[in-house]
């Protein structure tokens, strides 16, 4: 089975995983059976409450500890700052990393009996285990200034701030919330951190009204091929852009701009977001939780990220109060309102509420069904694969 | 650790990992060239599909080849030693890993961007997954480390990966972006805001080990009167119920009817399970996260339920390539799935593909106008 895996032109991750010491059989098992060969496991590190999971196989023949690591905003890494994580890794760990988890963390398999004595040595580096559990996960934001011209506000510096932010920072190294939070930072609509979607508390740059227009810069961009007007006028989703061919002069009307960011993308830096830049804070959004996955609702239209701090500790203290355990923020939100719970601690937001949240139904991923509408769904995928197989 | 131990009376408790050493900041971190042109880029170039040139104000120029991570971004310290060696050979000795665990190296010119380019290709990854191109495909750990995995996402990660080289690289043109996640259960940690998704599910309700449930739940029968255990209290939909026998003991029941299936039981309790024979994943169409298009949606169930078989995974992987080529067949340039889906509509996608319709996928159509959508004038 695992040989099968690693057949394709893709590197295999059961290659790599064959490279260290990685418990492979576990794995190899669980495809033969079908089931994850995992249950909980334990593991003892002194005075620490989060970052690390233990897993154990039903049998107790193998047992797998990792460490979830804080990246740095941005994740870069100089070449010796890598080789002595590497180093660490190769004394301590499997020869195996996750180079970004799904929280966004550095998921790194750790031998157990080395474990405790790890932690100093990890924090030595610079960094340090954390976001396991009903806690603060590993927050994230997009590249943002670093590499990135359409960044609204400075992303990687506001995933820095709230890291150290004394009433959340106090909160990393235990579990006192109802379940996981996180945290997301996307420099511009693009939002490339999916933070509208994957954060309890999510900030999107934005900008009010239509974008700048420099008409000498983009009349250059037209005469010489690289936009065309009319184009960017048919592909505004917001319909807001009107292009005049005989003057070769281009409009946008700010109140139906969608901030797609289509003609910022086509003529940067002729056309660029409008001065007047804002960011969106919104709440509530998760793909894990009572209620189902689902988007995060608009809070307010702030200046600065900072601003928004106090009302984010007040807002995961109801939480903590009222939501049982397993419950996400998003799901105290519907289950108190939304509007109500912003009207609670609206005194703590330097400006007024500011949004109007778009409902949508419940989605639901999974099924329960009859052998025979499996039969039938089988039967269709099995005509499509005999497609692809003729 | 100390090499000679300590008599008890010396031994502390560390308190001091208690306060995280976080590392901050993150300017401490990057490279010269990009600590100094913070907030100064002003335009890119992109250099075929892999290779991005960003031009800054300051006249430097910055080039970064994207080499496509491995399933679940599971990579070797032999390997990872070698990018470090390719991004002091032929880079700027710096690189930086993306959110979906792909490699980004970074070099200063496009002669040694070609070089890194390379030299990646030598030690057997690709580089691509910019512009119209599949981007990358999110998978989640499963089998490798979760306990609440129903199905394997890397290796469903694996299968599909070698089907679409073309795709990554863009030697096979597409549309516009392309992101695809595996899921190993309904909890999808990796979002539902792809342009084509599967999600791991039981595909029927899970059942519970009769031996063992007892360890979720309270010993003596009398707690139930004032105790909920918390294995009944996860369900959304109440269709656990737990019961006291004669004999004192507690049992429960999951009530099938009422069941979704998400799997919140078995995040809260290792003995709840399932039968592997029923076993599937669903096929969800038309999330994404930018605010491009028709802006941020979460995708939605096309096809609720289509066997998985590994290693080949025959029927996920053909299916995800029958939904890449309607959408390359109708798609206008730049259409990601999701605004292809909402300009034909869903019902159009579902005929295309001749989905058999039952009641859990019914053609909804997507959800618009979310995220920063929502501050904007109505």
């Amino acid at each position: 089975m695992l040989d099968e895996l690693e057949k394709g032109p893709w590197p295999s991750h059961v290659t790599e995983l064959k490279k260290g010491q990685y418990p492979i059989k576990a794995y190899a098992r669980g495809l033969g059976e079908g089931l994850s060969p995992w249950f909980g496991g334990s593991a003892r590190i002194r005075c620490e409450f989060t970052g690390f999971i233990a897993r154990r196989t039903k049998d107790g023949q193998q047992t797998e500890v990792h460490f979830r690591i804080y990246h740095p905003s941005g994740q870069f890494y100089r070449t010796d700052e890598l080789r002595k994580l590497l180093d660490f890794c190769d004394k301590f760990g499997l020869g195996s990393v996750e180079t970004v988890g799904q929280t966004g963390d550095l998921v790194m398999p750790i031998q157990p009996e080395l474990a405790d004595q790890a932690v100093d040595e990890l924090r030595a580096l610079g960094t340090d285990i954390g976001g396991t559990g009903d806690t603060f996960r590993d927050s994230a934001a997009c590249v943002g200034p670093a590499l990135c011209e359409y960044a609204l506000f400075d992303s990687l510096a506001a995933r820095d701030y709230f890291f150290r932010y004394p009433a959340f920072y106090e909160k990393l190294a235990s579990q006192p919330f109802p379940f996981k939070i996180k945290l997301k930072f996307s420099a511009c609509p693009m939002d490339c951190a999916r933070a509208a979607h994957r954060a309890d508390f999510a900030f999107v740059g934005l900008w009010e009204g239509a974008p700048e227009v420099d008409p000498t810069a983009l009349r250059a961009k037209v005469e010489a091929g690289e936009v065309s007007g009319k184009d960017l006028a048919a592909r505004c989703p917001g319909k807001a852009i009107r292009w005049n061919s005989s003057t070769q002069e281009l409009s946008i009307d700010g109140a139906k701009c969608k901030k797609s960011m289509n003609c910022i993308r086509q003529a940067f830096p002729a056309i660029k977001p409008g001065p007047n830049r804002k960011i969106a804070f919104m709440m509530g959004g998760h793909s894990k939780g009572r209620s189902g996955p689902k988007m995060a609702k608009p809070v307010a239209l702030l200046d600065d990220w900072k601003s928004a701090a106090e009302f984010m500790d007040r807002v995961m203290a109801h939480w903590s109060d009222r939501s049982p355990h397993k419950d996400r923020l998003g799901d105290l939100l519907v289950e108190e309102g939304f509007e109500k719970v912003v009207d609670q601690f609206k005194e703590h937001l330097p400006v007024e509420p500011a949004g109007h949240v778009v409902g949508a139904p419940r989605i639901v991923n999974s099924s329960v069904l009859t052998d025979q509408e499996r039969e039938t769904f089988a039967a269709w995928a099995d005509a499509i694969a005999r497609e692809y197989e003729g | 650790m100390s090499p000679t131990p300590a008599s008890s009376a010396e031994v502390r408790a560390p308190t001091y990992r208690l306060k995280k050493n976080v590392p901050v900041p993150y300017t401490q971190n990057l490279p010269d060239i990009v600590r100094r042109n913070i907030g100064h880029w002003t335009d890119r170039k992109y250099h075929g599909t892999g290779i991005i040139e960003h031009i800054s104000d300051t006249g430097d120029h910055l080039f970064t080849v994207k080499a496509g991570a491995t399933p679940n971004a599971r990579f070797s310290t032999e390997t990872l030693r070698k990018f470090a060696q390719i991004a002091d050979d032929q880079g700027l000795g710096s690189l930086r890993f993306t959110r979906s665990g792909s490699v980004e190296i970074l070099a200063d010119s496009l002669e040694r961007a070609l070089a890194v380019k390379k030299a990646v290709e030598e030690i057997g990854f690709f580089v691509g997954g910019w512009g119209h191109t599949l981007w990358s495909v999110n998978s989640c750990t499963s089998y490798l480390t979760c306990t609440t995995a129903v199905v394997d996402a890397p290796s469903i990660t694996q299968a599909l990966y070698d089907q679409m080289v073309p795709y990554f690289t863009g030697e096979i043109p597409l549309p516009a972006k392309l992101r695809i996640n595996v899921a190993g259960c309904p909890t999808a940690c990796g979002g539902l805001v792809a342009d084509i998704m599967l999600a791991g599910h039981y595909g029927a309700a899970p059942s519970y080990d009769p031996d063992k449930i007892r360890l979720c739940l309270p010993t003596n029968a009398k707690v139930l009167s004032h105790v909920v255990p918390e294995v009944q209290m996860v369900c959304p939909v109440n269709a656990i119920e737990s019961f006291a026998r004669p004999d004192g003991s507690v049992g429960i029941n999951i009530i099938e009817k009422k069941c979704i299936g998400c799997g919140r039981c078995k995040d809260v309790c290792d003995h709840i399970t399932w039968d592997p024979s029923k076993v599937g994943v669903s096929v969800l169409i038309g999330g994404k996260s930018s605010n491009t298009g028709v802006g941020p949606t979460l995708a939605r169930v096309l096809v609720p339920w289509i066997p998985v078989r590994p290693p080949k995974y025959r029927e996920p992987v053909a299916v995800v390539r029958k939904i890449i080529d309607v959408w390359r067949a109708g798609a206008k340039p730049g259409e990601r799935v999701a605004d292809y889906v909402n300009r034909v509509g869903m019902k159009t996608v579902f005929e295309a593909l001749k989905v058999p319709v039952g009641l859990w996928n019914r053609p909804a159509e997507l959800n618009t106008g979310f995220g920063v959508r929502e501050f904007l004038p109505r």
